[in-house]
C-alpha cells in the first residue's frame, strides 16, 4: 500500500496537516507523525487505555481509530489538557498530589479518562470511579491513588 | 535530560531525606512531556517489525522473503543467513562464551523466538510485508511445560541447596505433621511501555534510546556484540515506562535494530508488539514445590523439608528459586531444600519482581496457613511462636528485623484478635468471608555506585548519575537528598539519570539502587560541601574568609557561620570565589579502584554484595492481612480489604515508598487472583499473549490498601539507613489471600492463580 490521503486534522484547537497511508492510527499519526508522543501506546490492541484520548470530547481509543475517522472531529490529547499559561487541569494537579502515578507511561491516559469519567458523571463514589476507571491499567499499581485524585479533583470541579 | 523544578501542593513538599516531597518528575509525566525512549525525535527513521517462530523446536531450513521484499517500502529483511558478525556479550553471572551471536537464530529453541525482521519506511509497512515472509522449518519433539509429561525431574542445582540438622529424622519424628505441593504458573512483566528502541550509528559511534534499568550494563552488552569500546556506546534512557525486572538485559531486538541500522546506514525504531512482550524475554518461570512441615502438639517447628522445581529453556538456567525465602522465616533446627531446574522449550525466563522469594513464599506461608488450621491454632500466634531470632541459614544475627512488629501492628491495624480461626465461621448472606495473613521478606543487596555534584555559577546545585527511575522516585530522593546537604530548596536542583555516559550505578534491580545510589550522591555532595567550605573559608576573595570559623552551615538557602553573621546565598558565595562551576565526583569502591575495577563495578554483577556477606543478615520484612469475600454459588473472590506492615527500615521518602509497597501489593493480588500464563501444550505457545486474556488487576480489582512502616534505621544496610523496598512488597501477598481463601471457604487452593473453577 503505498496511496496517501490528506487529512486535516483540529487537535488541541491546532490545524494540523499531513499525508498518511489510510491504514495509519491516530495513536500513530499523533505520536510518529505530529510529535504528539504524550499519548502513549501500550498495547495497539485497544486493551491498555494508555492511548486514551477524546475525540469530541468522549474519550476514545486511539489505537482502534483511524487518524481519518478523526478528520473533522475535535481531537485533545494530554497536551492540550493544561491551560493557555501552562496551569496544571485540576485532574493532573491531583495525580502529582497524590502520587497517583509511579513509572507516568499509562498517566496520560489515566488523565483523559478521569476528566471524561468526572464530566461523563461517573465520579459519585469511589466505587463508580473505579469502575469507569478500570479501562485504564496501571502495571505499577497506582489504583488506590487515582481513585483519590479523581475523587478530590470530581468535588473540585 | 534535566528534570526542572517541581510543583509544589501546600506542605507536602518536603526537601530533606525522608520527607514527603511530591514527584520531582511529576510535571512532566503529567503533562506528556515526559519523553520515553522510543519518543525521542531521529531524522530520518526506518521502522523494524521481528517475525517470531511458530513453532517450539526444531530449525530454520529456509526464509521465502521474496514477497516481503517486494512489498511497499521495505528496505531490509534479515534471516538466520545473515552474518551479523557479533560477537556474544556477557551474561548475568559474567561468563562470556568466546562465540558468534545470531540474533536471530536458526536453531528453534522455543515458539515466539525471532527468526526474521523486515525494516521499512514506515511501520505500516514493515508489518505488511512481515506478513508475507514464508518460514520453512524442520520440526524437532519438545517440551511444553514444566507439567508437560516428558519434562522430567530436571537437574538440581547443588548452590541453592540449605541443610542443617536432620530435617527427615525430624519430620519422621514430630507428632504433627503437613506435606503438600504448590504450585505456580508463568507469570509476566507487563510493563505498561513496551520493549523497543531507536538504534542510531554515528561512524562507529552507537546511540541507542531504550528503556533500560541498567544503562551501563546494556551498554556493555552492545559494546561487545560489535566489539566496540563502551565510551562509543551512548544508552540514553532518562524515562522507563515500568520494568519489573524486564528492562535490564539488553535482548535480541535490540541487536537486529542496531545491526539494521549500522546496515542500512540510517537510524532504526523497532519495538516489540504486546504479543512479543510475551515472548521477547521471560517472565517469572512456572514453580512447583513440596514442602514437609514437623512440629509438637504446641506448634512449635521440628523440620522444614523442602523440594523445589521451576522451569527454565532449553539454552540457559534461570533459577526460581523456590526455596530463597522458606529457611530464613521462621526458627527450625532441622531444615532441608533443594532446588531443580527443568529446561523446557520457553524462552528462558527472567527476574520479575521478588524473584525466589515470591513463589517461595507462597510454598512456606501457605504451608505455615496448613499447621496452623491442623493444630486448631491462630496463624498469627504459630508464627510469632517460630519467630526466627538470627538467621539459622547463615548463623549470622540479623541486622535488623522487625517482623514482630509488621506482624502485631498489621495485626492491630486489621482487628485480626476479632477473627474466629474455624473456616466458614464468617458470612454476609451467600458470601463467605474470610481473613489470611503471610509474612514476605526480601534480602538487602548492595552494589557499588557513583554520582557527581555540580554546583553552577548562579547557584543550581546538579546530581549526575547512570541511575536510573521507572517509577521507583529516584529522581526525588536524589534531589532531596541534595537539597538538604547544601541547605537549598528542593526547586533549586537539577537531577540528570538515565545516560551511559554519567557516572555508573547499580541496576535498578534486586531492590538494591536507592541504598547503593544515594550512598554515592550523599558521598559526592558532603565532598562538595566541603570543598564549598574550604574554599569560603580560604580564598582571599570570600567575605567568609576573615570570620575565623572552621566549619560553615548550609541552611535556608544561605552559607553562614551558624547561622550567625554574614551570610551569602550559594550564587553570591561562587561569585565571591570566582567560580562558574564545582564539580565532584566520588564513588562508593574502596579508596584507590581502579579504573578497570571501576568499569568493571558499573557494568557487570561481580560487585554485588548479597544479604549475608558482611557480619549481619540483611532483609526487608513485611505481614500481609487479607479479607476476601467469596461469592459461594459462584466460586468468584473478591479482595475486600488488605493492611500490610513493614520494615523496611530508614524511609527516604514516605510517599513515593507507600506507593512501591501498594504497587507490589498490586502486582501480588494479580498473583493471587489472576495471573497465569497459559501454554498451548501442542506447539509450546504462549495462548493468552496480551492484556485482554493475560490478566492484571484494574482499578476494580483493587480495595484500599493500608500500608504501615514499622522499620528503624539500619546502617549496616545502607549508608543512609534504608533497606529494599520496591520488591517486597509482592512477597506474601499470594499466601495472604490464598490463606484467606481457605479461612472463608475451608477449600485449600495450593496452586495459583486461586481462580474460582477452583472453588466450586
Amino acid at each position: 500500500m503505498t496511496r496517501t490521503i490528506h487529512l486535516t486534522l483540529d487537535i488541541n484547537g491546532q490545524r494540523h496537516e499531513l499525508d498518511v497511508e489510510p491504514r495509519v492510527t491516530l495513536l500513530d499519526a499523533l505520536r510518529e507523525h505530529l510529535g504528539l508522543t504524550g499519548t502513549k501506546k501500550g498495547c495497539d490492541q485497544g486493551q491498555c487505555g494508555a492511548c486514551t484520548c477524546h475525540v469530541d470530547g468522549k474519550r476514545v481509543l486511539s489505537c482502534l481509530t483511524l487518524a481519518a475517522q478523526a478528520e473533522g472531529r475535535q481531537v485533545t490529547t494530554i497536551e492540550g489538557l493544561a491551560g493557555p499559561n501552562g496551569e496544571l487541569h485540576p485532574v493532573q494537579s491531583a495525580f502529582i498530589e497524590h502520587d497517583a502515578f509511579q513509572c507516568g507511561y499509562c498517566t496520560p491516559g489515566q488523565i483523559m479518562s478521569a476528566v471524561a469519567c468526572i464530566r461523563e458523571g461517573h465520579a459519585g463514589s469511589d466505587e463508580e470511579i473505579r469502575e469507569y476507571m478500570s479501562g485504564n491499567l496501571c502495571r505499577c499499581g497506582a489504583y488506590n491513588s487515582i481513585v483519590t485524585a479523581v475523587r478530590e479533583a470530581a468535588e473540585m470541579a | 535530560m534535566t528534570i526542572m523544578a517541581p510543583r509544589k501542593f501546600g506542605d507536602s513538599s518536603d526537601g530533606v531525606v525522608g520527607g514527603r516531597q511530591t514527584r520531582f518528575e511529576g510535571d512532566l509525566k503529567v503533562t506528556g512531556a515526559a519523553k520515553y525512549a522510543l519518543e525521542h525525535p531521529v531524522e530520518n527513521l526506518a521502522h523494524g517489525v521481528l517475525v517470531p517462530s511458530t513453532i517450539p523446536a526444531g530449525r530454520v531450513v529456509s526464509v521465502d522473503m521474496q514477497a516481503a521484499l517486494a512489498s511497499p517500502g521495505v528496505l531490509l529483511v534479515l534471516t538466520p543467513e545473515d552474518d551479523f558478525g557479533m560477537r556474544v556479550a556477557t551474561d548475568w553471572g559474567g561468563n562470556r562464551p568466546d562465540e558468534p551471536y545470531y540474533p536471530l537464530s536458526r536453531e528453534v529453541r522455543y515458539n515466539g523466538e525471532p527468526v526474521a525482521a523486515v525494516i521499512a519506511e514506515s511501520r505500516e509497512q514493515a508489518v505488511a510485508a512481515a506478513k508475507l515472509i514464508r518460514v520453512t522449518y524442520e520440526e524437532a519433539p519438545h517440551v511444553a511445560s514444566l507439567d508437560d509429561p516428558n519434562a522430567g525431574e530436571g537437574n538440581l542445582l547443588e548452590h541453592l541447596s540449605a541443610s542443617w540438622g536432620d530435617a527427615e529424622a525430624a519430620y519422621a519424628a514430630a507428632p504433627v505433621k503437613v506435606e503438600a505441593e504448590y504450585k505456580t504458573p508463568r507469570e509476566y512483566h507487563v510493563a505498561m511501555e513496551p520493549h523497543g528502541l531507536t538504534a542510531k550509528w554515528d561512524g562507529d559511534q552507537l546511540t541507542v534510546w531504550e528503556p533500560s534499568q541498567w544503562s551501563h550494563g546494556m551498554a556493555r552488552s552492545y559494546a561487545e556484540w560489535f566489539g566496540l569500546p563502551f565510551e562509543n556506546v551512548h544508552l540514553i534512557s532518562p524515562f522507563i515506562g515500568g520494568g519489573f525486572g524486564s528492562k535490564g538485559a539488553a535482548l535480541a531486538h535490540g541487536a537486529v535494530a542496531a545491526f539494521a541500522a549500522r546496515k542500512l546506514g540510517r537510524p532504526v525504531k523497532l519495538a516489540l508488539t504486546r504479543p512479543q512482550n510475551f515472548t521477547g524475554y521471560g517472565g517469572r518461570a512456572a514453580t512447583r514445590q513440596t514442602i514437609k512441615l514437623g512440629a509438637t502438639q504446641d506448634g512449635v517447628l521440628q523440620a522444614i523439608v523442602h523440594r523445589g522445581a521451576s522451569e527454565t529453556s532449553t539454552y540457559g538456567v534461570w533459577p526460581e528459586q523456590t526455596g530463597a525465602a522458606t529457611p530464613i522465616m521462621y526458627k527450625v533446627e532441622n531444615l532441608s531444600s533443594e532446588h531443580r531446574v527443568v529446561p523446557v522449550n520457553t524462552v528462558t525466563p527472567g527476574a520479575l519482581r521478588g524473584p525466589g522469594k515470591n513463589p517461595s513464599a507462597f510454598g512456606i506461608e501457605t504451608a505455615m496457613d496448613e499447621l496452623a488450621a491442623q493444630l486448631g491454632m491462630d496463624p498469627l500466634e504459630l508464627r510469632l511462636k517460630n519467630y526466627a531470632d538470627r538467621d539459622y541459614q547463615s548463623g549470622k544475627p540479623w541486622s535488623t528485623r522487625r517482623l514482630r512488629e509488621a506482624m502485631t501492628e498489621g495485626a492491630e491495624a486489621f482487628g485480626w484478635s476479632k477473627r474466629n480461626h474455624a473456616p466458614r465461621s464468617m458470612r454476609d448472606g451467600r458470601t463467605l468471608i474470610g481473613w489470611g495473613m503471610a509474612c514476605g521478606t526480601f534480602p538487602v543487596i548492595q552494589a557499588p555506585s557513583e554520582a557527581m555534584i555540580r554546583i553552577l555559577g548562579n547557584g543550581r546545585v546538579e546530581v549526575v548519575s547512570g541511575a536510573i527511575d521507572m517509577g521507583q522516585g529516584t529522581y526525588t530522593i536524589l534531589a532531596q537528598t541534595a537539597a538538604e546537604i547544601f541547605g537549598v530548596p528542593v526547586d533549586q536542583v537539577e537531577v540528570h539519570l538515565g545516560d551511559s555516559r554519567m557516572p555508573g550505578s547499580a541496576i535498578a534491580g534486586g531492590s538494591m539502587l536507592a541504598g547503593s545510589i544515594l550512598g554515592a550522591v550523599h558521598k559526592a555532595a558532603s565532598a562538595a560541601r566541603d570543598e564549598l567550605i574550604g574554599l569560603a573559608l580560604s580564598e582571599p576573595s570570600s567575605p567568609l574568609r576573615d570570620t575565623g570559623a572552621n566549619t560553615l552551615t548550609f541552611s535556608g538557602g544561605r552559607v553562614s557561620v551558624g547561622g550567625e553573621g554574614p551570610s551569602l546565598t550559594l550564587p553570591e558565595l561562587m561569585q565571591s570565589l570566582g567560580r562558574d562551576v564545582l564539580e565532584i565526583r566520588r564513588n562508593t569502591l574502596p579508596d584507590g579502584a581502579s579504573m578497570e575495577d571501576q568499569h568493571q563495578a558499573w557494568t557487570t554483577m561481580a560487585k554485588v554484595e548479597g544479604p549475608t556477606m558482611g557480619e549481619y543478615s540483611m532483609h526487608s520484612w513485611c505481614a500481609h492481612f487479607a479479607e476476601v469475600r467469596v461469592d459461594e454459588d459462584f466460586g468468584t473472590v473478591r479482595l475486600s480489604r488488605m493492611v500490610s506492615a513493614f520494615d523496611c527500615g530508614r524511609l527516604y521518602n514516605p510517599r513515593m515508598v507507600e506507593s512501591q509497597w501498594r504497587g507490589g501489593i498490586i502486582m501480588g493480588i494479580g498473583q493471587a487472583l489472576l495471573e497465569e500464563g497459559l501454554v498451548d501444550m501442542r506447539n509450546g505457545r504462549t495462548v493468552n499473549n496480551n492484556v485482554a486474556d493475560y490478566l492484571v488487576p484494574t482499578n476494580a480489582d483493587v480495595p484500599d490498601i493500608q500500608v504501615i512502616s514499622v522499620g528503624v534505621p539500619d546502617y549496616n544496610a545502607s549508608a543512609l539507613g534504608g533497606k529494599g523496598v520496591g520488591e517486597v512488597g509482592i512477597v506474601g501477598v499470594a499466601p495472604a489471600i490464598a490463606n484467606a481463601v481457605f479461612h472463608a471457604t475451608g477449600k485449600r487452593v495450593r496452586e495459583l492463580p486461586v481462580t474460582l473453577e477452583k472453588l466450586i
